[in-house]
């Protein structure tokens, strides 16, 4: 009898548990389905868009193998002679600063979300916009790291270079052209007593977090952290060196 | 006994069946789950003709830019592999990728055409009919201004000839006082950028960017655009840390 009961109870949660997963797809699939419509241009566009993002992703791949098998041929020029060796140590090191490698280092994770106060009571009348993180809270942010001694920042997984842009597209953030979106995981490599100072009394993030009652954590990280490679391109039409 | 070890046996049958169904299931369950995530059918599916027009193009500029990334390294890779190569032309291939990488980091000084925006920080005078006083030009100004000119496709921009590298902060270090990359900087501020010309002025003049909002509050903005005419931008003085990268 027991037994039995058991085995019911247990086919039972089986039993739930597909049925959820079967709604949960439904669901998403469905609304999938909604939204595709009927517009055959957006249709067209949307194929066309998968298809460039593929070529790029194929493309990307191949660029891949083509920096590692350079990097063997420069150091097959230049072993057996310590000059050629000096330069070609000062050509990684300069991939390095550029933000072209993956690194790897002691640092600090700072987590920036949206305010979890309800809108109730005291707060029902404010603006909702002053509950959200804004893309300059980020730029402060990372000015902070930066401030604090930072050798490498990535933010949701993408590297913050010289010439990276952080803005306002609509309702999403984009950090090199690529959408992200909440929680912004910002991670910073360098000297952690250092970089603590963006967690000082009365600073930006202190505010965020006090007056401004936003959701954010900061983090000394025990294990090292890895920051990825930035994965646009750098390239200059108009400044030439002089 | 023996009508026991039957049933067990029977039960054992079932409960496998069961089981393997089950995981079966599971199995599928799991691989719809991965293609759907995989597809990433959200992020374009909502999206209407006119974003996925811009999409389409940002994808496909990117998409050559990497083309032209790819020959770059498929040619230099052909250069290495040249046969009659002594250790001076070696030398040579070396010391040019190093001056493009150099030049990449801010650390040579470019000319080029662009532009050149000079702020007036006008904090602290009176605002017509009583409506207060203009405060200071803040750091975040800049930050946000410079954020727009690279928006823009500024290659090179500096500060009152502080080149504005990866690291570079803008701190306000009191009163009428900020500092770029360490240096003390005060009114006009002078800011230089070299990119399209083009570009770099209609961000320079977007009526929703800082600019213009810093106009309307006071203070005064001279935009000078230096189309076939080029502006000199000064290289990084600092050095560039790599001592906790691994």
């Amino acid at each position: 009898m027991t037994d039995k009961k058991m085995i019911s109870l247990i086919l039972g949660c089986m039993c739930i548990l597909l049925s959820a997963g079967i709604a949960i797809q439904v669901r998403t699939i469905g609304g999938i389905g909604t939204s595709t419509g009927s517009n055959s241009t957006e249709n067209q566009l949307r194929d066309a868009i998968l298809k460039t993002k593929e070529n790029y992703d194929n493309l990307y791949e191949a660029l891949e193998k083509a920096e590692v098998k350079l990097e063997t041929e420069r150091t097959n020029a230049t072993q057996n002679n310590s000059e050629l060796t000096d330069l070609e140590n000062n050509i990684k090191e300069a991939n390095k600063q550029l933000g072209l490698t993956e690194v790897t280092g002691e640092g600090v994770i700072v987590t920036l979300n949206d305010s979890t106060v309800p809108l109730t009571g005291s707060t029902i009348l404010s603006d909702p916009n002053d509950y959200l993180i804004h893309y300059e809270d980020i730029i402060s942010i990372i000015n902070e790291l930066k401030n604090a001694g930072a050798e490498a920042i990535s933010i949701n997984g993408q590297r913050i270079v010289a010439n990276s842009v952080i803005k306002c597209d609509g309702t999403v953030i984009k950090v090199n052209g690529q959408k992200i979106g909440t929680p912004f995981v910002i991670s910073a490599i360098g000297m952690q007593e250092t970089l603590a100072q963006v967690n000082r009394y009365y600073g930006y993030l202190w505010k965020m977090k006090n007056e401004w009652n936003l959701d954010v954590s900061f983090e000394r990280t025990k294990n090292p952290i890895t920051i990825p490679k930035y994965t646009g391109t750098i390239k200059f039409n108009y400044a030439q060196s002089q | 006994m023996k009508t026991k070890t039957k049933i067990s046996k029977a039960k054992l049958v079932m409960s496998i069946t069961i089981g393997i169904a089950c995981f079966a299931l599971m199995l599928v369950m799991f691989m719809q789950f991965k293609v759907v995530k995989q597809t990433d059918i959200t992020s374009i599916e909502t999206m209407r003709e006119s974003d996925l027009r811009t999409e389409l193009s940002d994808w496909k500029a990117k998409y050559t830019e990497l083309t032209e990334l790819y020959d770059d390294v498929t040619s230099r890779i052909a250069e290495y592999q040249s046969e009659s190569e002594t250790d001076e032309e070696t030398a040579q291939l070396l010391q040019s990728e190093l001056a493009e990488l150099n030049e990449a980091l801010g650390l040579t000084d470019v000319e080029g055409e662009g532009i050149t925006i000079t702020i007036q920080d006008n904090g602290g005078q009176e605002l017509p009919d009583d409506m207060g006083y203009v405060s200071n030009i803040s750091e975040t100004d800049l930050l946000v201004i410079i954020n727009e000119l690279f928006d823009a496709g500024a290659e090179a921009i500096s500060i009152n000839d502080n080149r504005i590298v990866a690291m570079s902060d803008i701190f306000r270090i009191g009163g009428a006082y900020l500092q770029v990359n360490s240096e003390p900087i005060r009114s006009p501020y002078v800011i230089k950028a070299i990119g399209d010309p083009t570009y770099l002025e209609s961000a320079a003049y977007n009526k929703d960017g800082r600019l213009t909002a810093l106009q309307e509050a006071g203070h005064s903005i001279q935009i000078e655009s230096s189309k076939n005419r080029k502006i000199q931008i000064q290289k990084y003085n600092g050095t560039i840390s790599t001592k906790y990268m691994n």
